[in-house]
């Protein structure tokens, strides 16, 4: 422990988040990492993919094949968890860890709880099961407007939609994440089109069905669930170093963690049920009352989310998208490692590339 | 120095020279059925209590914490959450922290750290009690808070665990208390003593005793002294540990694996033989009572320091060390994690907003009303079966006990959870036959004889409605409410205030009382006082003056009970139970017919009745003050040429003023007949009211002596009469001659 450093939880983001503005990303900011590198693109060599630095040295980003479930998973696990090793310790004291969706496997291994060679085994299985069950879909419904205030209704409208598709066919649609002031829901492709369909629009491009997303964390990756607990090795979990705070909301604390309960949670509960980002984010500040938040890269699609959880947790001084960016100005609260002015405060100073 | 600081130091120098002899369980984890992981997280519940009693004290001399009473000590209970299911009903007692800290794991999403802070801060966001009191409690823990300090809350906790075996045996559906679960409650040493804690163990046994399935688990924490009394020793296991019925388990609290065993036990025993468990853990008080506790002033240095040794963190500490799990600087290191985040996480509680306003105050005292099934349709038939030989009646005209007895018979044929209980209600059908023939028509489980406790009663009736039943508990006289006012007053009344609007014990009870009964006197049985009722925010207390009021006043008593979660005071006037006649023998004038379902008029709360439309004067009254102004009435009119009007209250609480007002009209002229003693009836209230909103009428009031009811034909002398009542009106009003 080093006195005067700042507390901080670290939030992992999930699928989505390496888009065409952060095709280079482990170029520009991780080419010292050789070794964690070398790790990653080895296990991919061996099982005949392209390596994640092959991906992110491309000269064109093709969403059709980032978002591909077998090479996005490791490519984004392999920028946050560089991102997550390159914070300043003598400036942040990690004192809790979150994820949203696969970025609780990154929340694993920045936890403590997978070692970075079994982590990077982990999502890549769990980033090639997902897509060969590539069954159903994911969508997006924004919960706030946008300035980030709640539409009033909006939750319940979704929730009486959502009931009637499965009244029409029993079991079709679910919450799949819940994400801050974002709803994302999954389900057959046909319930994902009715919703898109009979459902409110905006604000913006919003609702949004996601390319290349299967109905994650709901029952429709059972199938997923069973292969991953049938093939990945139930030791690889262990004693958590920092503590973690699941899809459920639950924390597993170091020394208190029974790797098995943590095995059944990760590759059972949290693939088949909605994963609540929501409650993670509640837990994790009200029960660790961190200094900052530290949203890792790749890009910066959580940072919204995360300030709308803040938004409804109160007390953070602001209350809307607009107060938030005033607040961002001189003292941030979310440094989020894919922008880069605020990577810079989050990253030590010698972390040249 | 404070204790807490000698306690943390203690802790720490001992960990770091490895001075811990003596201190490790003798059992293994393994042998009590808990595994390395398990017994970390214990600790670190116990160590989070100890740390949130701890920064309570600190935060208090900064003016930004009010409660300060601790856990510290206690902190093995949390090994008892450990062992019991997250659906077994507790009621805790104030030293809990670590038991609701430990439960709240269980609950993914949980927040106990913060939520226990902004409940020392008082914040309105505090999530049990919204800032209105530092109680142990949480609605998705199945922990309803508690402000008890005296047990008052084991009655009810009996009458939950009696409620689990009923719910069966009425086949009720959706009852919220799962059919195997098990209810705990919690007590210290001292509260053992306490009558509540006595009678509801009585009670228990009682009913266990008769094979009911009363599955309970007592934890008596016992850390050997009440404020500055020290319980004897060995008091507790002399008390308890051979009553008839009654499994005692004793553990030392200070070791946490010899507590989750016994807890084990003891949940093994209470669930699977439906059976009480009195579960006697040992501990310490190791912070002195209270934040203001000089503990030096009635204890010497040496007791002090020897109570500061037994500290539970310790032992589990050193239990964490010996078997391998941890090693002492990592137990250091977790505790020093704990302080560290309890600090920030304070920092942060205590600039929560706090209750601002008297309305955000208020806004929790009266419950959230509730959707209920609809009423069960009489079935004519199923009806017919039940009244059986009474349905031949039903034309004529009757005296209010048979009325009431009629609607209780239709209200329970309607709800299927409505339970009658109290001394003699069953078999004999209550001393004045109100309840007659219920026994019979709904059986034992819903027309409930009880044993002679009023405690447990009331206790009953608060346990029932957590298991969602209406019970509609009798206390047999007004006079004996008053060994068993705070289960009232201290517990149903409060439930909804100190949860935020979280909890509510609905609940109509009925209680037979007031005087005039002819050629029986006696203060017992003749009480006129309601002033018990009178102060007690948020209950209603509804009193009917003849039969037809009485059936439509009860159908919204427990109207108001099931709909809207209230707690309903009903008070019976004994000597009207069997009047017949207003003026004259055989008049019949105080009969009435029954109106049943369907053509039951509601009186809706605050629905006051005025006879008359005379100008000369207004009577305001209720009960038998109503009947006697009826006879006056007749007098004041034949004789004296006075045009009256007289006004029955029918709900004594909250007071009808508005309603009250608008039938005064324009008479300017008013006297209150109050049956009950003039000091704290109902008439300081109406004189107020007409003092502050209608200064222009002249008020006065009659009402019965500051003097308890003699007996014989010296009963009625105290109280208003009829000619009494007569002679005020015409010195009021002056007489007219006719």
């Amino acid at each position: 422990m080093t006195a005067g450093r700042k507390t901080a939880l670290v939030v992992c983001p999930g699928r989505g988040s390496y888009n065409k503005p952060e095709l280079g990303y482990l170029g520009r900011f991780h080419r010292n990492k050789t070794a964690f590198l070398e790790q990653v693109d080895g296990l991919r060599k061996s099982s005949g993919q392209p390596t994640v630095t092959e991906l992110d040295s491309r000269t064109r980003y093709s969403h059709a094949e980032f978002s591909r479930g077998d090479n996005a998973s490791l490519l984004i696990f392999a920028c946050s968890y560089a991102d997550f090793l390159s914070i300043d310790a003598e400036k942040y004291e990690v004192v809790a860890v979150t994820g949203n969706s696969m970025g609780w496997y990154t929340a694993l291994a920045c936890g403590g709880a997978l070692a970075p060679e079994h982590a990077i085994n982990v999502v890549n299985s769990m980033g090639n099961l997902t897509h060969k069950h590539l069954i159903g879909a994911q969508t997006l419904f924004s919960l706030v407007d946008e300035d980030w205030r709640p539409i009033p209704g909006r939750r319940a409208e979704l929730m009486a939609i959502m009931d009637e598709i499965n009244a029409q066919e029993p079991e079709t649609l679910f919450i799949s994440i819940e994400l801050g002031g974002v709803l994302v829901f999954a389900g057959s492709d046909q319930a994902v089109d009715t919703l898109i369909a009979r459902g409110p629009k905006g604000p913006g491009a919003l609702p949004m069905k996601l390319q290349n997303h299967a109905a994650f964390h709901s029952p429709f990756m059972r199938q997923t669930s069973q292969e991953a607990k049938a093939t990945l090795p139930s030791d690889w979990l262990r004693d958590p170093a920092i503590p973690m705070i699941d899809g459920r909301g639950q924390i597993w604390r170091p020394h208190a963690t029974d790797a098995q309960s943590l095995w059944d949670y990760t590759f059972g509960t949290q693939v088949v049920e909605t994963y609540d980002f929501t409650t993670a984010m509640r837990v994790a500040m009200r029960e660790f009352a961190p200094d900052c938040v530290i949203t890792l890269g790749p890009g910066d699609a959580l940072g919204g989310p995360v300030a709308q959880c803040l938004i409804a947790l109160e007390g953070y001084g602001f209350e809307s998208k607009a107060g938030f960016a005033e607040l961002q100005k001189d003292a941030p609260v979310v440094l989020s490692m894919g922008r880069e002015a605020q990577r810079e405060m989050t990253v030590k100073k010698d972390n040249s590339p | 120095m404070d204790p807490a600081e000698i306690i943390q130091e203690k802790f720490v120098s001992r960990l770091r020279s490895g001075d811990l002899a003596g201190h490790a369980s003798t059992l293994t984890p393994e042998e009590v059925g808990l595994n390395g992981p398990q017994l970390v997280e214990l600790f670190h519940s116990q160590a989070l209590s100890r740390r949130l009693d701890q920064i309570s004290r600190t935060l208090q001399k900064r003016g930004e914490s009010f409660y300060t009473i601790a856990s510290a000590g206690h902190e093995g209970n949390a090994a008892i959450a450990e062992a019991f299911r997250l659906d077994d009903m507790a009621f805790l007692h104030y030293r809990d922290a670590a038991f609701q800290i430990h439960r709240a794991k269980r609950l993914p999403g949980e927040t106990p750290t913060w939520d226990l802070l902004l409940g020392f801060a008082a914040s309105a966001e505090d999530p049990i009690a919204g800032g209105r009191h530092k109680v142990i409690g949480s609605r998705a823990l199945n922990i309803p808070p508690q402000t008890s300090t005296i047990a008052s809350h084991l009655p009810k906790a009996m009458g939950a665990a009696f409620s689990i075996g009923l719910a069966r045996r009425l086949r009720l559906v959706d009852a919220p208390l799962a059919d195997d679960s098990v209810i705990l409650c919690s007590f210290g040493d001292a509260s053992a003593n306490h009558s509540t804690t006595q009678g509801a163990i009585n009670t228990t046994l009682w009913a266990a005793h008769q094979k009911l399935p009363m599955p309970i688990v007592f934890i008596c924490e016992d850390n050997g002294i009440g404020i500055s009394v020290r319980t004897p020793r060995g008091w507790i296991e002399a008390g308890f540990a051979n009553r008839p019925g009654l499994r005692y388990i004793k553990c030392d609290g200070l070791d946490v694996l010899d507590t989750h065993r016994a807890a084990l036990e003891a949940q093994a025993y209470a669930r699977d033989h439906q059976m009480p468990v009195f579960l006697h853990m040992t501990c310490a008080r190791l912070y002195g009572h209270a934040g203001s506790d000089v503990e030096a002033s009635y204890m010497s240095k040496g007791q002090i320091a020897r109570t500061q040794a037994r500290d539970p963190l310790l032992h589990t500490a050193a239990t964490l060390i010996d078997t391998g799990i941890m090693t002492a600087d990592e137990v250091l290191r977790l505790h020093e994690d704990v302080e560290r985040t309890v600090a920030r996480v304070a920092e942060r509680a205590i600039t929560r907003p706090k209750l601002e306003t008297t309305e955000e105050v208020t806004r929790s005292l009266i419950p959230v009303p509730r959707a209920v099934p609809p009423a069960n349709e009489p079935v004519p038939e199923e009806r017919a079966r039940i009244f059986g030989g009474d349905a031949a009646q039903m034309e004529k005209p009757q005296h209010m006990a048979r009325l009431l007895n009629w609607a209780l018979t239709d209200l329970m044929l309607e709800h299927k959870n409505i339970v009658l209980a109290g001394e003699d209600i069953g078999v004999k059908g209550g001393v004045y036959g109100v309840t007659q023939k219920l026994h019979q028509r709904f059986g034992p489980n819903r027309a409930i004889d009880t044993l002679l406790d009023e405690q447990s009663i009331l206790g009953l009736a608060i346990g029932l409605a957590h298991n969602g039943m209406l019970a509609i508990p009798e206390i047999q006289f007004l006079a004996y409410i008053h060994n068993a006012e705070d289960q009232l007053r201290g517990e149903a009344a409060t439930l909804s205030f100190f949860s935020n609007r979280q909890y509510a014990n609905p609940m109509v009870i009925r209680i037979p009382g007031l005087g005039y009964q002819k050629g029986f006197g006696g203060h017992f049985h003749n009480d006129n006082s309601l002033a018990v009722f009178r102060d007690i925010p948020g209950v209603v207390m509804a009193c009917p003056s003849n039969g037809r009021d009485a059936v439509g006043l009860l159908r919204e008593c427990v109207r108001l009970a099931l709909e809207e979660q209230r707690v309903v005071v009903f008070i019976e006037p004994i000597a009207l139970y069997m009047t017949r006649d207003l003026h004259d023998e055989k008049d019949g004038l105080w009969t009435f017919p029954y109106d049943g379902p369907g053509a039951a008029q509601p009186i809706p709360l605050g629905a006051v009745h005025c006879h008359g439309k005379g100008e000369d004067l207004a009577i305001v009254t209720y009960g038998n003050g109503f009947y006697l102004s009826r006879q006056a009435e007749k007098i004041l009119k034949d004789q004296y040429g006075l045009n009256i009007r007289i006004i029955d209250m029918r709900w004594l609480a909250p007071l009808p003023g508005d309603a009250i007002l608008e039938a005064v009209g324009s008479c300017t002229r008013v006297l209150i007949v109050d049956e009950c003693r003039i000091t704290g009836s109902q008439s300081e209230a109406l004189m107020a009211l007409f003092a502050e909103r209608a200064p222009e009428i002249r008020a006065e009031r009659l009402a019965a002596e500051d003097c308890f009811i003699p007996l014989g034909r010296a009963a009625t002398l105290p109280l208003p009469s009829r000619d009494g009542i007569v002679a005020r009106v015409i010195g009021m009003a002056g007489a007219k001659g006719q």
